[in-house]
């Protein structure tokens, strides 16, 4: 679904952001694209939704340039910023706005979203707290269904529980034909929910794995000391060490913390 | 959806009718406010002609500086959604090709407004005008008409057919230099298209004013009059519409290329 070949950006007067990035992502599956604060995720996010221009190199998602911004390249994609606007309307009146752009919306998966984030439809949109207009935009973008959501620090603003249900809603309203892009430097946030994690540092690509493969690759587990044999990574927890180990023969949850910190640390994983 | 990407007629109907919904409470306090504005302050400036000495022709003044300058408010205001970051995104997302949503804004901002304005002054004038004249009966003049008040305009100051010209090309400069400075600048798009006029006309004026007299054109005499193309003070007003025609048309074509990078 997304091709990246050689990409070459940066911002005017400033230096590259990306040199020669390559990234190929499929449809039906939801990945996540950490990074430390300045790495280059919503530069990343943007060029793909056609909002800034590649100096050089080819991006290419669904088969169209996303810097064309064609009508059919928009209306099949939903891009969740960090900053958003909404006008003094209310949840319904929004509604009847802007689904007729969007030609496979649901307005049954909408309603559901609503009502698990306990979003009233005649609520003021201006009137809602930030977690509450991010959960309505959260909620929106499901409902469009489009082949291609890119969510933006989706889970800033959201308490613990939002945060949770969260994931619970994004993970049950995707299908195979959707890709779903999360960036986010909270990376506790989107465990148990992204199934390929894309690293980035400094305007490169760290690291590219499946979750799957990664859990097969390492081990992440728990001990009092940190020189357990394979031990390659290991951080000291209250009471003892998060490691990070080779050839356990254990399948184990990924920690994402853990490997996000030892992958920035570099360390080589997989 | 429709498919082309340039232009659709039923995607276009879907940015209005988009538009209407999320601008009704906006759309309906502004016609207020234009109302109440436009009825008190005929009412102030028929009380300072003492009713009796109010005309037609005041009216039609009255209109054409309204038109100029509350028009100049309202296309100042073109392109809303590039005040803020979170309004830009939501606005370039919005599955409508670029073309559609310049043609939308060019037709709120300025087809409209050159349209609608006068029919709403037509009907506050009269309707405020009757009001008066009932309380106030030494106000003669209360029915207003464009159709006797502008040839009355026309003729009161012998404007030629290129002097009317000139002057709708001049009303036509005040918009599109606002919907213009509107489309390049994010933040105090008014404040800041002014001063950049201002900087424009200074420099030009400058300019002239040195070349005027470094050439010392002051005692220059034409020896051979065959070699301007202007020949009368009517060829004069012809290129000084025409000049602004140019340039008007330059300013619309500057905020389409704003626009389109305004998208990246």
């Amino acid at each position: 679904m997304i091709q990246i070949k050689d990409l070459n950006f940066a911002y005017p007067g400033q230096q590259a952001l990306f040199k020669s990035l390559s990234v190929h992502l499929e449809a039906g599956s939801i990945t996540g694209l950490l990074g430390k604060n300045g790495a280059g995720k919503t530069s990343l996010l943007k060029l793909l939704i056609g909002l800034l221009h590649p100096q050089s190199g080819n991006v290419s998602v669904q088969g169209q340039k996303p810097m064309n911004r064609n009508v059919s390249f928009l209306e099949n994609v939903f891009f969740v910023p960090e900053e958003f606007y909404f006008p003094a309307i209310s949840i319904t009146e929004y509604q009847k706005a802007n689904t007729p752009f969007y030609p496979n919306f649901d307005h049954e998966m909408m309603e559901r979203i609503l009502v698990d984030f306990e979003l009233q439809k005649e609520n003021n949109l201006q009137r809602l707290s930030f977690g509450q207009k991010k959960k309505f935009l959260i909620a929106f973008s499901l409902a469009t269904r489009c082949p291609l959501l890119v969510l933006d620090e989706p889970t800033n603003g959201l308490d613990i529980p939002s945060k949770s249900l969260f994931r619970k809603i994004l993970a049950g309203s995707i299908d195979t034909n959707q890709l779903v892009i999360i960036s986010t430097h909270q990376v506790k946030d989107v465990e148990n929910l992204i199934d390929k994690i894309i690293i980035l540092d400094k305007g490169r690509v760290i690291f590219q794995e499946n979750i799957a493969d990664i859990s097969q690759k390492v081990s992440f587990i728990s001990g009092t000391s940190a020189d357990l044999p394979g031990a390659i990574y290991s951080e000291q927890i209250p009471g003892g060490y998060r490691i990070i180990a080779s050839d356990r023969h254990t399948e184990t949850e990924v920690d994402i913390e853990l490997l996000f910190n030892a992958i920035t640390n570099g360390k080589k994983i997989v | 959806m429709q498919k082309g990407n340039l232009f659709s007629a039923n995607r276009f109907i879907l940015l209005i009718k988009h538009s209407l919904i999320v601008n009704k409470k906006l759309i309906g306090i502004s016609v207020a406010g234009v109302t109440g504005t436009l009825f008190i302050a005929l009412f102030f400036f028929q009380s300072v002609f003492s009713f009796q000495n109010w005309t037609n022709l005041s009216t039609t003044i009255f209109f054409l500086f309204c038109y100029v300058s509350l028009g100049g408010m309202y296309t100042s205001q073109s392109f809303p959604a590039f005040r803020s970051k979170g309004k830009s995104l939501g606005y370039l997302m919005l599955p409508a090709s670029s073309f559609e949503k310049f043609i939308y804004e060019f037709l709120v901002r300025i087809v409209a407004l050159i349209l609608l304005f006068p029919i709403l002054f037509w009907i506050v004038a009269n309707a405020e005008g009757s009001i008066i004249h009932h309380y106030i009966p030494k106000l003669v003049s209360y029915r207003f008409s464009f159709s006797q008040g502008i040839p009355e305009f026309i003729s009161k100051w012998k404007m030629s057919g290129w002097d009317v010209s000139t002057v709708v090309q001049v009303c036509l400069f005040v918009y599109f230099s606002t919907f213009t400075g509107a489309c390049h600048f994010s933040k105090s798009p008014r404040i800041k298209t002014l001063f950049t006029l201002s900087v424009i006309i200074a420099g030009y004026t400058l300019f002239t004013y040195l070349l005027f007299k470094g050439l010392n054109l002051k005692d220059f005499r034409n020896p051979d009059n065959e070699i301007l193309f202007i020949k009368s003070k009517e060829g004069i007003k012809a290129a000084l519409s025409i000049g602004w025609m140019i340039v008007n048309l330059t300013l619309l074509s500057i905020a389409w290329f704003r626009f389109k990078e305004k998208e990246v």
